[in-house]
């Protein structure tokens, strides 16, 4: 199995890229974003979109965290 | 003693009571001005030049004592030999005398290799464009070498800078370089096509022309940063072999 080419990569950012605006404009919901989902299957190979699917979901932790900080588990919490 | 105020408010005298000098108060506050002004600069500026200096000397302490340092570790120190993208074999030999940029990655990455292979170029041509510094070489080495043979990496290279080289050979040399220079590579589990994803360390190495490791950039480091990093570090270079 050849890699990607160049050309090929670009086409599978560019779709990756689509969805990933699509979810944010709603709400992460799959279902809004169909078109796009199947349109990134078919331009990535499948073990990418596996990689692509596992890192937004990291990418969009890492932002919580950044922008909320981490919060303790609620029993932790101290009553004033 | 020519005397220039009437006033004898304004009349220095010696300890024997004779007047040495006098002058209109105004003039006086000018030249006090002036001359404390004057000490100050110079004062300044040596507190600042003697500052400066020092300062120097402990940067140019620090790195002396950095490459010592990298020196024991030894990291990059063992040679590798590999098969280039033309199917020529290469040695770290091949390169002594040369600064190297390299990267230890896979062609079927998804996203994070060809965007540090970009940005490297981008270094490389942005280095290329100053003629007072010395060519950087850029090097690709595969983490995957089940997939990435001299086809594969041929094909792989032209997508980057014209003169990156793309290197491979038996698992066991692949191996090897990437254990010389700490490189951890673990490949993912097979889906039913058989592809599958390596995880491996993503670090841009520089080397020196004694073929000794002397920096690393990770990916938060710019295009810019290690532009400047690498400058800094051809225009201190002292060779220690």
């Amino acid at each position: 199995m050849t890699a990607p080419t160049s050309a090929e990569r670009k086409a599978c950012w560019e779709a990756r890229d689509q969805l990933w605006l699509c979810l944010d404009n709603n709400n992460d919901k799959i279902e809004s974003c169909q078109k796009f989902q199947s349109d990134f299957e078919a331009k990535c190979p499948a073990q990418w979109v596996k990689y692509f699917t596992k890192r937004r979901s990291f990418l969009k932790y890492k932002d919580k965290m950044e922008a909320e900080g981490f919060s303790p588990a609620e029993g932790s919490r101290e009553n004033s | 003693v020519i005397l220039t105020s009437e006033n004898p408010d304004n009349w220095d005298f010696n300890k024997d009571g004779q007047i040495i000098s006098s002058y209109s108060s105004s003039s006086r506050a000018h030249v006090k001005l002036w001359t404390r002004l004057l000490v100050s600069l110079l004062v300044g500026g040596g507190v600042l030049g003697a500052w400066w200096y020092v300062d120097l000397e402990k940067q140019q302490k620090f790195q002396r004592r950095r490459v010592e340092q990298l020196r024991k570790v030894a990291l990059g120190q063992g040679t590798f030999s590999l098969l280039d993208h033309m199917g020529q074999r290469r040695t770290k030999q091949d390169f002594l005398g040369n600064w190297v940029l390299m990267y230890f990655g896979f062609t079927h990455c998804p996203d994070i290799c060809p965007e540090e292979l970009d940005k490297l170029s981008a270094v490389v041509s942005a280095l290329d464009q100053d003629p007072s510094l010395p060519r950087v070489q850029p090097l690709f080495i595969t983490v995957d070498p089940e997939r990435d043979n001299v086809g594969a990496l041929a094909r792989y290279v032209k997508d980057f800078h014209p003169r990156l080289i793309g290197l491979t050979g038996t698992p066991e040399e692949v191996k090897q370089a990437a254990q010389d220079y700490r490189v951890y590579a673990s490949p993912g589990p097979k889906d039913e096509d058989g592809d599958y994803i390596v995880d491996h360390t993503v670090l841009v190495y520089l080397v020196s022309p004694d073929g000794l490791f002397l920096d690393y950039y990770n990916r938060m480091k710019n295009k810019d940063q290690i532009l400047d990093s690498i400058k800094n570090h051809i225009k201190n270079f002292r060779s220690v072999i």
